[in-house]
């Protein structure tokens, strides 16, 4: 096996070997169902790639680098988040992407860069309504164009909020105020006008696009969140939304989430106790109206027939949440 | 970052989350927090809430450090399941909310409050090892640990213990101020281990009780003043198995006391593989979980400041009342006490013959040999508080005290193994398990306060009230009144009641307001 390594990684495993098998030894101690053959395939299959690119721009740190990349594996590895037989294919597959990518920025921190994009990846993965790949492809991309790690890691925070993290929207919009506007935008993936505009946009609208071409007005379905749990979704019977401040509570059975979104995308939390507990008529603001399968919001009328008979209705600023008996995902409508 | 060193983790999430308050937030900082750890930035270099920090190390200490699979220290928000078994029908109990190991929850407690831990039980189940993980916590590397930890033995003198005068100044000095000591190096240290201390000689056992009771040592003149300190005592014996008896004052000194339970051969294979891996637990404590001076510190000014909601402190009284009462002790009221007996050198059995009228075995009083003293209601609001900072939350809650109240008291309220209540069928099994004896016996207090209604109906909490509002501008007519008030009181309790402990010390505090509000008429007189 050693043969087929870059030169770099298969140096230092040679030369590190006693301390390496017991660090292994030690982790097996505490992680019994860490499997020897699956960390060999991690180094092999990930770590090396990662430690030959690093040794191609800056040799000097490929040992650390592959000392950092043995010590995160094995936690990765004893966790079943790395390996042939991952739970979560993302967190690995971020290490094979984007790290090699942005070898430079590996090379100078290591712990920190692998550390972040490995906890971002799971935590994508991790949070329904989230777009991982989308991260992934993002920051593969863009990544290169940082200067330091800081910067790397804002521009994952701005690609993570675009990548369907909607919670994220206050942060993301501050941390991409911390990048290059060029780097911001393409982060974004606003097209045409200056960063300012764009961004006093988004502030404004969460249901802004800065994507789209052209901003459309009126009352429109913007999102269709949720589904039922037999097809992969998280409701066991038609939900019930109320609005909690800028966010949404969604009841179901005995379950309770939270729902945050916007035009980036819809995520759902696990409802507190007290979230759940949370009760009363939602204020609807005035012009609107629901009713039958018509929504009517100062005048401008939208039918949504696909979902028959809307059951609940509750706004939260400028979102409408739509619930019905004939559907298990909340209708989100802009309302313009 | 150094070796991601697996035997370092420490509990990432809250380990006892409590729902927000406040409407929900979202950090983008988060989107970097997860499996892998990295190097702190600054956020994070600010660390957990101490009381996060405190759970994060206990769950590290249970989890990785110490073997004790015992959950002894139970906490429940529903009901929980409950098991009957065996001949004898022992209960088992399957707590619905997070409980805890008294061996390693106390003596974080106590390292917490700076107080004083002693642990008992048979050799080699952790006493030492687990002494010595509180020093490493505070900070100091293990070698230090090791090396200031003091191994009782019979020949230990006072010098081995604190220090010795130097022997050029011996030799030259003309006065006694001028005699260097060479003070020894664990009394300057903020945990302090004594192991074996009941093998300890009795006269150096002396020299021990003013370093632990007034935190000073002396040799020759010179005084050495220690700084607060976390003292862990371990004994194989506690009831006097040691080679010299303990002084009682140095026995009254401790706070708590832990007993080592014994290992669960079902964790055989835990054992094995630290064996087969060489490692010493206290060798690889997190840098997460070790505390700096200033945050214990912080630690005890946040547990103080902990309050005790009154209907708990309340039970505490009414509890605490049960015991100092002996009818028969003394002819004047204020002399009816246990204590008046025993600095009489009354022989008990024939003391508690003379006692008649009362029903034995529902009096709670008659089920102990002494009294409660103030440092021990003392050490058990500091405890109380200390679990429920721990357990995070905001107020003292009546099932903390109920909770650390056994091992306060383990060695502090003697049970007459020869009252009634301890030959009661069912009740035999106290006779050993102090801790459950303990625990029973505050049960069976809060029931009977419960029972009177106390919380609504308490007429001495009303008069007390009523006094703590003040003298001034209370008139002639008033002052009358009240007095009037305390007369009839006692007048409707001393018809055909029976006295207990808790009407005992309510009467005292009658005849406490009535003097004061005496004094108080006589002063309106002459104005």
């Amino acid at each position: 096996m050693e043969t087929a390594l870059s030169p770099a990684f298969a140096a230092f495993l040679r030369n590190a070997r006693p301390e390496l098998n017991a660090r292994f030894a030690e982790a097996r101690r505490m992680r019994p169902d860490l499997d020897g053959d699956a960390f060999a395939a991690f180094l092999r299959d990930t770590a090396d790639p990662l430690v030959a690119a690093v040794a191609a721009v800056s040799p000097e740190r490929a040992a650390d680098v592959a000392r950092a990349a043995f010590e995160l594996g094995l936690e990765l590895v004893g966790q079943g988040l790395a390996g042939p037989a991952a739970r979560e294919p993302a967190v690995e597959a971020g290490w094979r992407q984007v790290a090699p990518a942005v070898a430079s920025l590996v090379a100078a921190e290591p712990e920190r860069v692998l550390a972040a994009i490995g906890n971002a990846l799971h935590r994508l993965a991790s949070t329904p309504g989230a777009r991982p790949a989308e991260w992934l492809a993002a920051m593969e991309q863009l990544g290169p164009r940082c200067a330091d790690a800081n910067a790397f890691l804002a521009l994952g925070q701005v690609a993570a909020w675009r990548a369907g993290m909607a919670h994220y929207r206050a942060g993301a919009l501050a941390a991409a105020d911390a990048l290059p506007p060029a780097l911001a935008m393409a982060a974004l993936r606003a097209a045409g006008d200056g960063w300012g505009e764009v961004r006093g946009w988004l502030a404004a609208d969460p249901w802004y696009d800065p994507s789209a071409l052209a901003r459309p007005g009126g009352p429109r379905v913007v999102a269709r969140a949720g589904a039922f749990r037999g097809f992969g979704g998280l409701f066991v019977e038609p939900p019930v939304a109320t609005a909690a401040g800028d966010h949404f509570i969604v009841r179901s059975g005995d379950d309770g989430w939270l729902l945050t979104a916007d035009a980036f995308g819809a995520t759902f939390h696990r409802a507190t106790d007290a979230e759940r507990a949370r009760r009363g008529p939602s204020i609807i603001p005035p012009g609107v109206t629901a009713r039958g399968t018509t929504v009517e919001v100062n005048g401008a009328r939208l039918d949504v027939p696909e979902i028959g008979e809307i059951a609940g209705v509750a706004a939260a600023g400028r979102t409408l949440a739509l619930t019905s008996a004939w559907t298990h995902a909340v209708i989100l409508v802009a309302l313009g | 970052m150094g070796l991601l060193d697996a035997l370092q983790r420490v509990s990432q999430s809250p380990t006892n989350p409590h729902a927000p308050a406040a409407p929900r937030t979202f950090d983008v900082a988060e989107l970097y927090r997860g499996p892998l750890a990295a190097p702190a930035d600054g956020a994070q270099a600010a660390g957990p809430p101490l009381d996060e920090k405190l759970r994060q190390a206990y769950f590290w200490i249970v989890n990785t450090a110490i073997i004790s699979p015992h959950y002894d220290v139970e906490f429940n928000d529903g009901p929980p399941q409950s098991f009957t078994l065996g001949d004898s029908k022992s209960r088992l109990t399957l707590p619905s909310a997070q409980s805890y190991s008294s061996f390693v929850l106390l003596p974080l407690l106590t390292f917490a409050t700076r107080r004083k831990c002693l642990f008992v039980g048979g050799p080699g189940r952790g006493k030492t090892a687990s002494a010595l993980l509180m020093g490493v916590l505070a900070g100091y590397p293990v070698r230090e640990v090791r090396r200031a930890m003091q191994h009782g033995h019979p020949q230990m003198t006072v010098a081995d213990l604190l220090g010795n005068p130097l022997p050029a100044d011996l030799v030259a000095a003309q006065r006694i101020e001028d005699i260097r000591i060479a003070w020894r190096s664990w009394l300057g240290m903020r945990v302090k281990i004594i192991d074996e201390y009941n093998r300890i000689p009795t006269r150096t056992q002396s020299a021990l009780l003013t370093v632990m009771g007034d935190n000073y040592a002396e040799i020759l003149d010179h005084v050495y003043e220690c700084p607060e300190a976390a003292w862990y005592l371990t004994a194989n014996d506690e009831t006097g198995g040691g080679t010299y008896p303990v002084i009682e004052a140095l026995r009254d000194r401790i706070d708590v006391i832990v007993q080592a339970l014994s290992f669960n051969p079902r964790f055989m294979a835990d054992l094995l593989a630290r064996i087969e891996a060489n490692v010493r637990p206290e060798e690889v404590v997190p840098r997460q979980i070790v505390f700096t001076e200033a945050e214990v510190d912080r630690l005890q000014d946040e547990i103080r400041a902990v309050p005790v909601p009154g209907d708990v402190g309340r039970r505490l009284e009414f509890f605490a009342s049960q015991f100092e009462f002996c009818e028969v002790a003394a002819e004047q009221w204020e002399y009816k006490t246990k204590d008046t007996a025993r600095l009489a050198g009354a022989d008990w059995n024939a003391l508690t013959a003379l006692e008649s009228g009362r029903d034995r075995l529902k009096d709670l009083g008659c089920q102990s040999r002494n009294g409660l003293s103030v440092r021990v209601l003392q050490t058990l609001f500091i405890y109380a508080k200390a679990l429920a900072f721990f357990r995070g939350n905001r107020v003292v809650e009546l099932e903390d005290l109920r909770q650390v109240l056994p091992f306060v008291l383990h060695d502090k309220l003697l049970p007459d193994l020869d009252a009634p209540f301890f030959t009661t069928p069912g009740n035999e099994v106290f006779r050993t398990d102090r801790v459950g004896w303990l625990r029973r016996v505050f049960d069976l207090s809060c029931a009977d306060y419960e029972r009177l209604d106390l919380d609504r109906d308490d007429p001495v909490s009303t008069l007390a009230a009523e006094f703590r509002r003040g003298l001034g501008g209370v008139t002639e007519a008033e002052t009358r009144a009240r007095l009037v008030a305390i007369e009839r009181l006692v007048t409707e309790w001393s018809r055909g009641r029976k006295l207990y402990g808790h009407l005992y010390d309510d009467l005292l505090v009658l005849k406490y307001l009535h003097q004061r509000y005496t004094n108080y008429l006589r002063w309106l007189k002459t104005q």
